[in-house]
Parts: structure tokens; sequence; C-alpha cells
């Protein structure tokens, strides 16, 4: 009976860091943001660009973006939350308008375009992935081998 | 003057016991005016590396309570836990959520590897921290064939920061920016330019009390008597085989956690060498605190980092002031470190000789009188 009872919390013990893990995996996804105002053709309809938009990330100010401009921050977590200033004209008004957006999971970059998302647009329309520029390294780079005497920075 | 010789004597014994710590006290004293650091400076690094590196060294206090020694194979929870954050780095798992799913992940490679050092080291009782060392030598070789070979190849990684370009193995650094100091950010305090990470602390704390709390379980009371004496454990009944096996996966495990706390604070992984000195400068901070090869406490872990990184900090700057070149402080710094350990396994050994000596002598006086008094009658 005892040996049950320790199974039972061994167990129990194994699927809590087994559930806390699993949330871990979905709460703690990271993101690459990038926010393009840049002019967009979508089934022949185009977006045009405001004169300024101003993004804020948790009340911060994270971009000021002109015509065809990108800007960018990072977020942890799927349900992403902007606040856009948008200016029409130069010298024209600001309009706030709150944004939330569900970023993909397997997408660790991100490319909202504003105006396209402003219009109403799809989200396959303004939404893309950020696919980095592949640099061809010069020389492999080959992991060190062999003893260190000197002790590791930080120590 | 028998009250005075007593004193004297005591002092004597004082200095003879902390000699090491003493030596340092020194050390530093003259380290620190020749450095230059402003008190605010030094004050911020120590206080950065007590959160970085004390849990690390409060994971050799089981062993030693075990009468294992000191544990040379935490290197085996350290690269655990190195495994477990190249593996949230490639899921891209950022902050708080990156630690704690590391730290998670970490537990089974942990226990696994304590669970086969621990079995090694009841095959080599007595020698345990010559085995654990070449354990540590042994198992660094496994992990860079893991690491090296078949992460990427057989091992599902993936992400381009990560995986070599070749397509298989991992990079020499590993970036952690996007959990860098997520822990020891949270809950700071600033007080005077001096930046105090409360939530490291708290759980440096927590890992404390668990240590204390332990002792007085009975598993903790079963490692005391098996530390003291193997075979009256035995006698009264104690799996000392278990008893130890248990210590050296608590230890490896705690490493393991170590390990995390010290690298989310660096924000990166040097992938082949962060683990490989990890445990020689953690035993050498706790034995500047005082410590020895059978005893050590929390208090000794303490006064262990905040000297043994005061020296740190301050050799490379003294060298520089005194030669005119910082690596010599550098240098100095090495030497001290294994220095210490070595002074510290000497005074061990010679203080075991002389105890056995005084026993022996004992004896040989009982045995004498025994039969002088046989003869009388």
């Amino acid at each position: 009976m005892k040996n049950v009872k320790r199974l039972v919390m061994r167990v129990a013990f194994v699927a809590v860091l087994l559930a806390i893990g699993a949330l871990m995996l979905v709460i703690g996804r990271g993101h690459t943001v990038y926010f393009d105002n840049k002019t967009m053709e979508y089934g022949g309809k185009s977006c045009e660009t405001p004169y300024k938009i101003v993004v804020y990330v948790k009340g911060e100010q994270v971009a000021k973006l002109y015509n065809g401009e990108r800007g960018m921050t990072t977020h942890i977590g799927q349900n992403f939350g902007m606040a856009l200033g948008i200016t029409q004209e130069k010298g024209g008004e600001e309009k706030i308008v709150e944004i939330t957006q569900k970023l993909p999971y397997n997408i660790d970059g991100v490319i909202i375009n504003l105006p396209g998302y402003l219009a109403g647009l799809p989200e396959e329309a303004y939404l893309s992935e950020f696919v980095a520029a592949v640099v061809e390294e010069e020389a492999p780079e080959e992991p060190i081998e062999g003893d260190e005497l000197m002790p590791d920075d930080g120590f | 003057m028998q009250e005075n010789k007593s004193f004297g004597a005591k002092a004597l014994e004082f200095i003879r016991n902390n000699i090491v710590p003493i030596l340092f006290i020194i050390i530093c004293a003259f380290c620190i005016p020749l450095s230059g650091f402003t008190p605010s400076y030094l004050l911020n690094e120590i206080v950065t590396r007590m959160g970085r590196n004390i849990f690390l060294i409060l994971c050799l206090l089981i062993p030693i309570m075990a009468g294992m020694g000191l544990n040379f194979a935490m290197t085996l929870g350290a690269m655990a836990g190195e495994i477990a954050l190249i593996f949230v780095s490639d899921w891209q798992i950022w902050g708080i959520p990156g630690v704690v799913l590391a730290m998670i992940l970490q537990i089974p490679f942990s226990i696994l590897l304590g669970l086969l050092c621990g079995s090694i080291l009841n095959r080599a009782k007595g020698r345990e921290m010559i085995t654990s060392y070449i354990i540590s030598f042994f198992m660094n070789g496994l992990y860079q064939l893991v690491v090296l070979f078949m992460m990427g190849s057989i091992i599902p990684i993936k992400h381009f920061s990560v995986k070599l370009p070749r397509g298989y193995g991992i990079r020499n650094t590993v970036s952690l920016l996007n959990m860098r100091q997520c822990l020891d950010n949270l809950l700071a305090v600033n007080i005077k330019g001096v930046k105090i990470p409360v939530l490291t602390f708290l759980i440096i704390g927590v890992l404390c009390l668990f240590i204390i709390w332990f002792r007085k379980t009975k598993l903790g009371q079963d490692m005391r008597a098996v530390g003291q004496d193997m075979e009256v454990a035995r006698a009264a009944g104690i799996n000392v085989e278990h008893t130890r096996l248990i210590s050296i996966v608590i230890s490896t495990v705690m490493a393991g956690f170590g390990m995390i706390i010290y690298l989310q604070n660096m924000g990166n992984i040097a992938t082949y060498s962060s683990h490989s000195q990890i445990g020689m400068f953690c035993i050498a901070a706790l034995l500047v605190g005082g410590a020895s090869v059978d005893k050590a406490s929390i208090g000794n872990v303490f006064l262990g980092v905040i000297l043994f990184h005061t020296m740190f900090i301050v050799a490379p700057r003294a060298g520089a002031a005194i030669t005119g070149d910082s690596m010599i402080g550098e240098y100095f710094r090495v030497f001290c470190s294994y220095g210490v350990i070595t002074i510290a396994l000497v005074m061990y050994e010679t203080k075991k000789r002389r105890s056995q000596n005084r026993t022996a002598q004992e004896l040989a006086r009982a045995a004498a009188e025994e039969t002088a008094k046989e003869a009388a009658k």
C-alpha cells in the first residue's frame, strides 16, 4: 500500500513537471516581429502607405516608420498586442489604433505589412515569414579543441 | 599564564584550521587598493558573481555530507544543463519560460548521469575524488561526441543560430541573448549603483533552506552516518550504496540547475568549454571559504564565493599595477585556484594521518599498560 502511494506520488510529480514543461513550450515561444510600412497589392487592390506609423508595444515606442521603412521588436508568446500611431499626411493628426495579432507558432520571424493590415486584407496577404539571407561563410566554424588553462570569462 | 597559553594555543589552532580563508583575506586586502576599483564597482561585481555561482557551489555540500569528498563530477550536471539549454535555444523558447523549461529538461539527463557516476563511485570507495575527476573527463568526451556529431544528424536540431553551417554539430557559442539575466533582472533592486538580483538570491535561499531541512530528514541523517563511518552505518541497517548513490544524483541535478542559472547570467554558452573548468573553480571557491574534504557548510560557500571572486576581480588589475602586465594577474588567479585545492588536499591528508597516528599511539599505550598490569599480577 505504501509502495503504491509512493508510486502514485512520483507519477503525479512527473506529470506536473511535464505539464509545466508543455506550458512553457507554448507561452515561451519567442518571435521577432517586423513591421513594414510599404505599399502592397493584393487581388488587384493597392494599399497605400500613410505618411508615418509609430509602433508602441507595452506602452513603449519600438519603431517610427515612414514610407518604405521596416521596424522590428521581439515578443514572447503567440498573442502580440501593439498600438499604432498613424499619421496620414505630414502635419496631420495622429490616430491611435490598438491591434492584437496571433503569431504562428512555427515561424521565428514574422513580417506584418501594416498598410495591408489596416486595409483589412486577409492574414495570408499581410503576414509573411522573414527569411534571413544566407551568407556564405569563408572559413567553416570548427569547435575549439584542447585544454583551456585560462578560466572562462566571468569566472 | 595558563589561560594565556591556552588562548595562544586556541589562536594557533584557529589559524591552522582557517589558513586558506586567512591567506585569501590577506591577498584581497593587498590587491584591492592596488586594483584601483571603486567600492561600488567591486560590490556590484561580487554581488553579480554571488548570484551566478552560489547555486553551483551549494551542490557540492551533499556529497561531502555523505563522505564522498569533493564531487568533481558535478561537471556532469553542468553538461546536462548545457544540453537542455541547447534544445531550448533550438526551439526558440525565450525568457523565464526558457529557463524553467531548461531546468525541467535537464532533470532526466542529470539523473541518468548521476546514477552512472554514483554507481561507479560505489565501486571506488575511498578514491571518490580522483574517480569523479576522471569520470568528468570521460563524460566530456562523450558530451563532445553527442554535441559535435549526433546533434543535427541523429538528434534533430534545426535552428541556424545553433547548428553549424556544415549541417550537423553545435556552434562554438550558442547565444542566450533572449534569456540573458532574465532571472537576475526580475525583481532586481538597485541600491546606490549596486544591482541586487533578488529572485536569484531567493532561489539560492530556498536551496539553502532545503539543505538545512534535508540534513534533518531520515535520508540526511543516513548520509551523515555513512559519511562518518560506512561500516557502522551498514551495521545500523543503512543501505550505504543506495544512500551514496542518492547523494550524487541530488548533487548532479542541483549542478544542472546551477549551470542554467550561471549561463542565463552570462548570456551565452561556450558549447565545448563552459563546463570544463566549472567543477575546479567551484571546488576552489568552497575550499577558500574554509571547507575541507570531509566538512563543509553553507557559510563556507558564501565566504568562499566572496573571497575567491574578489581575488578573481582584482587580481588582473593588481597584477598589471605591480608588473605592468595584466596576464600575470590572470595566471595568478589560475595558480591560486589550483594551489588552494592542493593545499586543502594536503592539509586533509596530514590531518588524517596525524589523527591515525594519535589513535595508534593511544592503542599502543593502552596495550602496553595492559601488558604491564598482567606482568605485575
